[in-house]
């Protein structure tokens, strides 16, 4: 090879190179940052980006350089140089991405370990999915519930997750991790979120028809109001059973899927509530009897319009919250409201 | 395709005219009619005989109806009516049979591509149109969920059709169009590159091929079932797929069907490499697209077995109620994903091994030199194959997998991208001072050099542990496996037809045409899947109909382009078509290529060889004056040409 031809290839380089860091710099790939973890797996994400763009720059050079300077007219039937290879440069394409992924391995590793590390002062929140909802449980607030997670900023949090039909998988972009939750197994998630603000909740794995609507957030409050919140929640939970009755609704994410007027549901997966006395009556059953069976085994009767096999059974809520959201529901759809 | 008659005029007998009577009886497609409603019905009579001697109700549980009837006993009318089992039916009652009958052997007319055919020109033709027919069906699927997503919120489809729309369309184009269209182009060539004249096994090659169209039909028609198609994602994971509606296990049968048209074909190619090279073929004298199905094989038998086993096991949870997957009951959720991935992530090599095979028979046939590092290329195919077993639950790093086990399968998924990449290099090597000639099979072999180094980049940000926490089931993922299938195996494919386009039809394609679909495809591709990375890492997760409409605009985007990636496949299929009936008459080697496929006519006579070749040398001479890679009737075949100097490299 002439050094004028190696000029033209490193420059060849050079420009690709450039170009896939402008592409890379210019455009925001990644989301904003709201967690230690999420800065740690940026690290390793802009450490793999340098490598990739300086193996992109070599393959892209080597073909534009071929494209240039190789073509032959249609005609020429001449054959190219008889090279059957060379051990030198084979032994250097073998070790040098060997040494490279090797060290994309290490790097990941060490912040696989930071990431996964619990102080012992941290917040345990135990994360219950089922389709199509999420809820969240303070075990060190007498278990009080939640359909968002409210965290408090700059504490870690280590999230328990329980799956109660099939698959799901916990995910905040803006902390970055991401767990599946698993039927008949526990699985655990370190967060430590850094910046107060509301964040999506988003289920990440196919867990049936409203998958795409497992969704809820995930807020960041300064540690006084987060505090605040844990003592509003647990006096709302000692209301009047109407009250007690919406919050039972709001805490078990039936707003994901169903629209009620008065808890400002606007879920359209699953049949209207607003319309229960009429669906009651199509069902013939009385309303009451109607709503709570519709909520114990929804397959006993299904709405026209509406597939079976959706909505998960709620058989295993507890006695006096069933009556409450009963209660609720009856006078809520009857326009009676709280 | 009348060298038949031709070569061998002995083996072809005059037919006597056909009665009714030989209508109904004989081999056909009137037998198979009325076969697969004999055999329906007798699963239907099983099914109700043996829940009525036990006493189960419903006795008619139209799940146990389906698995039975419609999707085993039927399709095995099918094939005994179209005569796929004939010989053997035959020879197991004893009845009297010609080992050398090749009445069921060669393509005289179109009537021969629809019948079990023994020759392994034809079946890889057949292979090759039944699995563009599929790919175009997937296609379609794709347009219309890509129509569905181009805005947020619901438009076109519901939740369960989009789900089923995305699943069939994965599904399809894995099962029913990468896999065999790499076996069907696999069949045509490598006796031809052998020097044999046919597979070992033709009448289990001709049933092989004849399994995938049940395949295929059945997620096809899983659309039809009450409840709709399987809508699981083609990775089906249990325990969701075991409460689905009836279309989930059109999904669960149809993979068995393809699976063991895979294992069939790939036992076939491993005896036919094996034992049936011509004197001389050493396994160092072999073109490299045989050592890439020669691996590709292995694979295909060691793994497939497990995604067989992994799919009856979700059809047991649900039809004979057993409890492998249910948690309830003490079953291992997790369990599925290992079995499941312990085959699909070899299949993903199964799905790209006979690609690169393509593309070094094209590279170094259009650069005119030798491929650089020949033996290292087929030693890394080998390391691939190996290192390809030990990496699996890479896929499962967020599954809930035991933890100590993600930095090994780590370290092991970044270690396989030393053998690829040495694969990489050596193409470029190969092309380096070479004679570029930029045809259509050439663009599609460096256009896949190319997109495969993306996907093979994205990869590695999915193996770190930390990143693949982010991005997985995010359309990062779909990114990426779109730049390894669409831009890595598809563009092979393509590669592939192209050039063995000349062998197969005997005519020349529309090289303007083809290089048209080229550029169209090339950047369709780059538009429709290259802003998927972005939407992925910034928060969209995969298999959803609707989502934040903060991502809206891309998705438009992204939906326009991949119709223009599909428009441009109606410009392959014309230019295919066209050229078929019409093209320019094609010359034996019209690439000047030394391997043996291109030393004999266009197509090849009915047995491939006049005279069996004695291989000389490598397949790769380009470039040594009068160096050959074999010698036939007696005549050397196409010799390699010392290079002219050339003009570039010296001012």
């Amino acid at each position: 090879m002439r050094r004028g031809s190696i000029l033209q290839l490193v420059g060849l380089g050079v420009l690709f190179g450039g170009l896939a860091t402008l592409v890379a710099v210019l455009i925001p790939w990644l989301p904003p940052v709201a967690s230690k973890q999420r800065d740690r797996i940026d690290f390793v994400f802009w450490f793999t980006t340098g490598i990739c763009i300086a193996v992109f720059a070599l393959v892209a050079a080597v073909i534009a350089y071929s494209l240039l300077k190789f073509r032959v007219q249609p005609d020429d039937d001449s054959d190219g140089p008889p090279i059957h290879g060379h051990t030198g440069v084979e032994i250097v394409w073998t070790a040098v991405p060997a040494i490279l992924v090797t060290a994309i391995s290490v790097v990941s590793s060490i912040v696989l370990v930071q990431n996964e590390n619990v102080p012992k002062n941290h917040l345990d929140v135990a994360v219950t999915a089922r389709q199509f909802a999420w809820t969240f449980t303070y075990p060190d607030q007498d278990g009080l519930t939640s359909a968002q997670l409210r965290l408090p900023v700059d504490r870690t949090v280590k999230l328990h997750l329980r799956a109660l039909d099939v698959i799901h998988s916990f995910w905040v972009p803006e902390f970055g991790q991401k767990q599946d939750a698993v039927p008949g197994q526990d699985t655990t998630l370190v967060i430590t979120p850094t910046k107060v603000g509301t964040y999506p909740v988003i289920c990440t794995e196919l867990c049936g028809l409203g998958h795409a609507l497992m969704r809820t957030s995930a807020i960041v409050m300064q540690p006084a109001a987060f505090q605040t919140w844990l003592r509003d929640q647990k006096n709302a939970a000692a209301a009047p059973p109407a009250e007690a009755g919406k919050a039972v609704f709001t805490s078990n994410g039936c707003a994901s899927c169903h629209t009620l007027e008065d808890a400002g549901a606007t879920g359209t997966a699953g049949p209207d509530l607003d319309k229960l006395p009429a669906y009651a009556k199509q069902a013939g059953k009385p309303l009451e009897d109607f709503v709570r069976e519709s909520i114990v085994d929804p397959n006993a009767y299904v709405q026209s319009g509406y597939p079976k096999n959706v909505m998960p059974a709620f058989a295993t809520l507890p006695k006096d919250q069933l009556d409450s959201l009963v209660d609720y529901l009856v006078k809520s759809s009857t326009g009676g409201g709280s | 395709m009348t060298a038949v008659a031709e070569h061998h005029p002995s083996v072809v007998a005059p037919r006597p005219p056909k009665t009714a009577r030989d209508y109904i009886l004989k081999a056909g497609w009137i037998r198979a009619a009325w076969m697969t409603c004999l055999f329906w019905g007798i699963g239907l009579g099983l099914v109700l005989i043996f829940r009525g001697w036990a006493g189960w109700e419903p006795l008619f549980d139209w799940a146990v109806i389906t698995v039975v009837a419609t999707l085993t006993a039927a399709p095995i009318g099918f094939l005994a009516g179209l005569g796929a089992f004939d010989y053997w039916v035959r020879y197991a009652a004893g009845a009297p049979t010609v080992p050398e009958d090749h009445s069921t052997h060669g393509g005289r007319n179109w009537k021969d591509y629809f019948r079990p055919n023994t020759d392994h020109k034809v079946i890889g033709i057949q292979y090759v149109v039944t699995t563009i027919f599929f790919f175009v069906a997937a296609g379609l699927m794709a347009m219309l969920f890509r129509a569905e997503l181009a805005r947020p919120g619901m438009q076109f489809v519901d939740n369960q059709t989009f789900n089923g729309l995305v699943s069939v369309h994965a599904a399809l184009m894995i099962f029913l169009f990468v896999i065999p269209a790499f076996a069907g182009l696999g069949n045509y060539v490598i006796p031809l590159m052998i020097g044999a004249p046919d597979m070992a096994f033709p009448r289990l090659n001709a049933l092989s091929f004849w399994l995938l169209p049940i395949a295929g039909f059945m997620m096809l028609l899983s659309f039809l079932v009450p409840g709709g198609a399987f809508a699981t994602g083609w990775t089906s994971y249990a325990p969701l797929a075991t409460d689905q509606p009836l279309g989930q296990v059109f999904f669960n049968m149809g993979v068995q069907w393809a699976g063991a048209s895979s294992i069939m074909t790939a036992l076939n190619f491993l005896v036919t490499i094996i034992t049936m090279r011509a004197p001389g073929m050493t396994f160092w004298r072999m073109p490299l697209l045989v050592w890439a199905n020669f691996t590709t094989s292995l694979l295909v038998v060691i793994a497939t077995p497990f995604i067989a086993g992994s799919q009856f096991f979700v059809m047991f949870d649900r039809v004979m109620h057993t409890n492998f997957f249910n948690a309830a009951e003490g079953g291992y959720v997790l369990g599925y994903q290992h079995i499941f991935w312990f085959y699909s992530h070899p299949a993903v090599y199964i799905m790209m091994l006979p690609g690169f095979g393509i593309a070094s028979e094209v590279i170094s046939t259009m650069a005119r030199k030798p491929i650089f590092g020949y033996r290292l290329m087929a030693l890394s195919l080998m390391a691939i194959l190996v290192l390809g077993f030990s990496v699996w639950a890479h896929h499962m790093f967020v599954a809930g997998v035991a933890p100590w086990l993600r930095i090994p399968m780590m370290v092991t998924s970044m270690i396989i991208a030393v053998p690829t990449g040495i694969k990489v290099f050596s193409w470029l090597a190969t092309v380096w001072e070479g004679r570029i000639h930029f045809n259509t099979p050439m663009l599609f072999a460096l256009g896949f050099v190319s997109m495969f180094v993306i996907g093979g980049l994205s990869g590695i940000y999915l193996a770190a542990v930390p990143i693949d926490i982010h991005v997985s089931d995010t359309y990062f993922v779909v990114a990426h496996i779109h730049y390894v299938l669409f831009g890595g195996s598809l563009f092979t494919i393509f590669a592939g037809i192209y050039y063995w386009f000349p062998k197969m039809t005997g005519r020349m394609y529309n090289e303007r045409l083809g290089r048209i679909h080229f550029w169209l495809t090339f950047i369709g591709f780059n538009v429709t899947f290259f802003p998927m990375h972005w939407v992925g890492l910034q928060g969209m997760p995969r298999r959803v109909a609707d989502y934040a409409p903060e991502f809206g605009n891309w998705n438009f985007v992204i939906s326009i382009a991949s119709f223009g990636l599909g428009a441009s496949t109606v410009v392959f299929l014309y230019n295919m078509i066209v050229s078929w009936r019409r093209g320019p008459i094609a010359p034996g080697n019209p690439w000047r290529a030394l391997t043996l496929e291109w030393q004999v006519s266009s197509p090849p006579p009915v047995f491939n060889f006049d005279e069996v070749p004695q291989v000389v040398g490598s397949p790769y001479e380009y470039g040594t004056r009068g160096a050959r890679h074999a010698v036939l009737n007696g005549k050397p075949t196409e010799t390699g040409k010392a290079p002219e100097p050339l003009e570039v490299m010296h001012h």
